[in-house]
């Protein structure tokens, strides 16, 4: 038996789903956040029976879909059948909710109101006749609060018992040409007229919306194009900050000596064991993926931070105050979304593009998305920031901005790639009511993630760093590699010729390019096989403050300056994502010219960002230009012409589309 | 033509200023509008179907009451329904009261 959960943008869907099924599926305090459809078993022990399905779908505010994500809400409740529908709705929006709900009772599948949020309607005094709202719509009602679990089982046990039955609709559409605008904006007109009269029958308040209230205040601030962009700035540093700089390392220091004593352990064990497995076991295994998990305190206290911030209601602001700068750049401030969501991992990021209407504007932010660096980026930065920079918190804040600045600079340039012609792009978002961030919850997502981390830390890390060590010992004549001779080695020999193409950038030799190849599969490989290559088993060091102790050790191993690590960094961060977000980025764009772009795009910017800090931050230092300025000035030059190439040819199509669009129009509206 | 336009809206600002919710037949924009007032939207001019019936299932659409709590250069915030929106400039400009 299935059931479908349906209602209108940040009324609770998710949450309500999540009690009932015991997931963790994504939940945030503004509306997109659930994009696509997702299906699990309510657990047993509310319903009774294990065979109920519990289907969640994307906020919609009609039957008729707006944006992608909204399609998939009136296609499902349409096409597929369900056997019951839970409409949750947002009491305290009452009147906007119920015009959906009309919908809902139309299809003849029974329907079962939940009135979500009822405790904050009991607070600001609004109250609403439950009885008669149930009597009038000819349906079940009940009163919900589904982040404290109250009246859910009643909710779900009555949409079980109706299962089968036919729902009468209270208000039908009256017979009439559906192609007919007019026609039909008559009857959605008539539509809101008797949920108007059904709302002013039931419902009774004591604070009237349009009161202006202290949160209007802040809120004003907020979206103030300079003080709300200060704020911004201000929060993400402390994000940042906290999780990188101060909390994340404190604990990952802790973590660290564990991990340590337990490779100790591991080496204990195998030391009458012949030396190689000795080495794959506790330098290459145990080595490569402590290196990967010491970091997981940092992601863990940045997953709970952002999760804090989603669950307020803060984002929605953010969206509004980034608006104009984004749409400045060719993008949208629902572009601002996927950025923050990136911060976590890309995936999810380059599906929450679908809320953006405009096509090339969503495109253009699944391309960009990435630039801003994923939690498993931030073993990367952190490992860099220890060993280089004695674990200055500015190399982390510097690298998200610079993401940042880069979504921007990447805006602009696919601006002048498509020829992008003006086009009226409205912005409206719903800003939602303050609500105190839920401890629970953001633990709860933060575990959640910390789980999936130490899964993919014990799969494909651990598999990857198993293939680089074995690769790394034996050459191509399955020969152990001598010591002095690690130059024969197979990926040795496979890594060189990328190296190749890395000494512009300052850090031209195979282990490093090795590191970062292995990037694409997981970002976290890239700390796991330096820590491989570089046999530096303790590059986390045990003594205070994680990797300072040992910095110089490290430094001194990879043979890096400060100016090369940082550009062998930005090198890691900027270029494309791991396979699975390419993958994402794929079936989002749906279009093989602008997944190409994208691969090409974040390819040139890793390349030229790499490029510039390392050049000029050589010259900055040591008075003149790193090795291979001049290799690596052609390259940039061939860039250059392949992109004048791809916006002359994509132009001279964009000229040919707008003209076929404006006929198609002008043959529209004469028929 | 669009100065004249505008030197009209300003007079007209100024006298709904004065009478409150009642306004003259031309109508002023959101971003025109006082800040705190409730309004009767007159007319929506996206230009723009499917924008207009999002807006219209939002429960703002003439005849409808919008109130505009607070509003900057570029974007305004407003009251529809029960429901508390961020509009850009060029949809503010758009809902004419």
């Amino acid at each position: 038996m299935r059931i479908a959960f349906a209602g209108n943008p940040n009324s609770g869907k998710t949450t309500m789903y999540n009690a009932l099924t015991g997931r963790s599926e994504k939940v945030g305090n503004w509306g997109g956040v659930t994009v696509g459809s997702k299906e699990y078993t309510i657990k047993k022990e509310i319903v009774g029976r294990d065979d109920v399905i519990a289907v969640d779908l994307p906020g919609a505010y009609s039957m008729s879909p707006f944006t992608p994500e909204e399609g998939i809400t009136s296609e499902y409740v349409r096409t597929a059948n369900p056997d019951a529908i839970v409409n949750i709705v947002d009491a305290t929006n009452l009147s906007r909710s119920l015009f959906f709900t009309s919908q809902l009772l139309e299809l003849g599948i029974p329907v079962v109101v939940a009135l979500n949020k009822s405790d904050i309607n009991e607070k600001e005094g609004t109250k609403i006749d439950t009885a008669k709202l149930s009597e009038k719509l000819g349906c079940p009602v009940f009163d919900t609060v589904s982040i404290e679990e109250k009246g859910l089982a009643d909710v779900i046990k009555t949409a079980i018992s109706l299962a089968g039955t036919t729902q009468k609709a209270p208000y039908m559409q009256a017979d009439i040409n559906l192609h007919d605008k007019v026609a039909v904006d008559k009857e959605d007109r008539k539509r809101y007229e008797f949920v108007n009269s059904l709302v002013a029958g039931v419902e009774t308040r004591k604070q009237l919306s349009a009161e202006k209230t202290g949160a209007d205040s802040v809120d004003n601030i907020l979206t103030n194009p300079i003080a709300g962009i200060i704020v911004f700035a201000l929060v993400m540093w402390g994000v940042f900050w906290v999780s990188q700089a101060w909390l994340g390392p404190l604990v990952a220091d802790w973590l660290v000596g564990w991990i340590e004593t337990f490779q100790e352990w591991v080496a204990g064990q195998l030391e009458n064991s012949p030396a190689i497995l000795s080495a794959l076991l506790a330098d290459g295994i145990v080595g490569g993926v402590g290196a990967v998990v010491g970091f997981l305190p940092l992601v863990m206290v940045m997953y709970f931070l952002i999760a804090l911030l989603e669950d307020c209601g803060y984002m929605a602001r953010v969206s509004a105050v980034m608006d104009p700068i984004f749409k400045r750049v060719g993008l949208s401030g629902k572009s601002v979304i996927p950025v923050v969501i990136g911060t976590g991992c890309g995936i999810p990021a380059i599906m929450s593009c679908r809320t953006i209407r405009d096509e090339r504007e969503r495109r253009a932010t699944t391309m960009l998305t990435t630039f801003i660096p994923c939690g498993a980026k931030i073993p990367i930065i952190a490992l860099f920031a220890g060993a280089f920079f004695s674990g200055a918190g500015w190399v982390s804040t510097l690298s998200y901005f610079l993401g940042l600045a880069l979504i921007f600079l990447g805006a602009l340039l696919i601006k002048a790639i498509t020829g992008y012609k003006y086009r009226k792009s409205f912005f409206i978002m719903e800003l939602p009511k303050w609500k105190a961030p839920s401890l629970k919850f953001a633990f709860k997502s933060m575990m959640e993630r910390a789980k999936a981390y130490i899964i993919k830390a014990a799969t494909i890390i651990l598999v990857c760093n198993t293939v680089v060590q074995v690769m790394q010992t034996f050459n191509w004549h399955f020969q152990v590699v001598e010591e002095g001779a690690e130059d024969t080695s197979i990926l040795a020999s496979i890594a060189t010729p990328f190296a190749f193409l890395l000494i512009p950038l300052g850090f031209g030799v195979w282990q490093l390019a090795a590191a970062a190849i292995t990037g694409f599969i997981a970002k976290e490989n890239v700390v796991g096989t330096l820590a491989v290559v570089f046999a530096l088993t303790s590059f986390i060091d045990t003594e205070e403050l994680a990797m300072t102790g040992g910095a110089n050790t490290v430094a001194a191993t990879m043979g890096l300056t400060s100016v090369t690590a940082l550009a062998y960094l930005f090198f890691n961060l900027y270029t494309p994502p791991c396979f699975a977000a390419i993958g994402a980025m794929n079936s989002e764009m749906k279009s093989r010219g602008w997944l190409w772009g994208a691969i090409g795009l974040q390819l040139g910017t890793g390349y030229t960002i790499a490029f510039l800090v390392n050049q000029f931050g050589t010259l900055f230092t040591e008075g003149h230009f790193a090795a291979g300025f001049v290799p690596g000035l052609i390259a940039e030059a061939v860039m250059v012409v392949v992109l004048i190439l791809i916006a002359r040819k994509v132009r001279a199509h964009f000229d040919e589309q707008y003209e076929l669009h404006r006929k198609t129009a002008e043959n529209g509206a004469a028929a | 033509m669009e100065l004249t336009m505008r030197s009209v809206f300003k007079a007209d600002q100024n006298e709904s200023a004065v009478a409150g919710k009642e306004q003259s037949d031309l109508g002023i924009t959101l971003l025109e509008a006082e800040p705190g007032k409730t309004y009767i939207i007159k007319e929506i001019n996206t230009a723009d179907d499917e924008m207009n019936s999002f807006l219209f299932r939002l429960g703002c659409y003439p005849g409808e009451p919008i109130t505009l709590i607070s509003k900057k250069k570029k974007s305004c915030i407003v009251v529809i329904k029960d429901g508390r929106y961020n509009l850009d400039k060029l949809l503010s400009e758009a809902i004419v009261l």
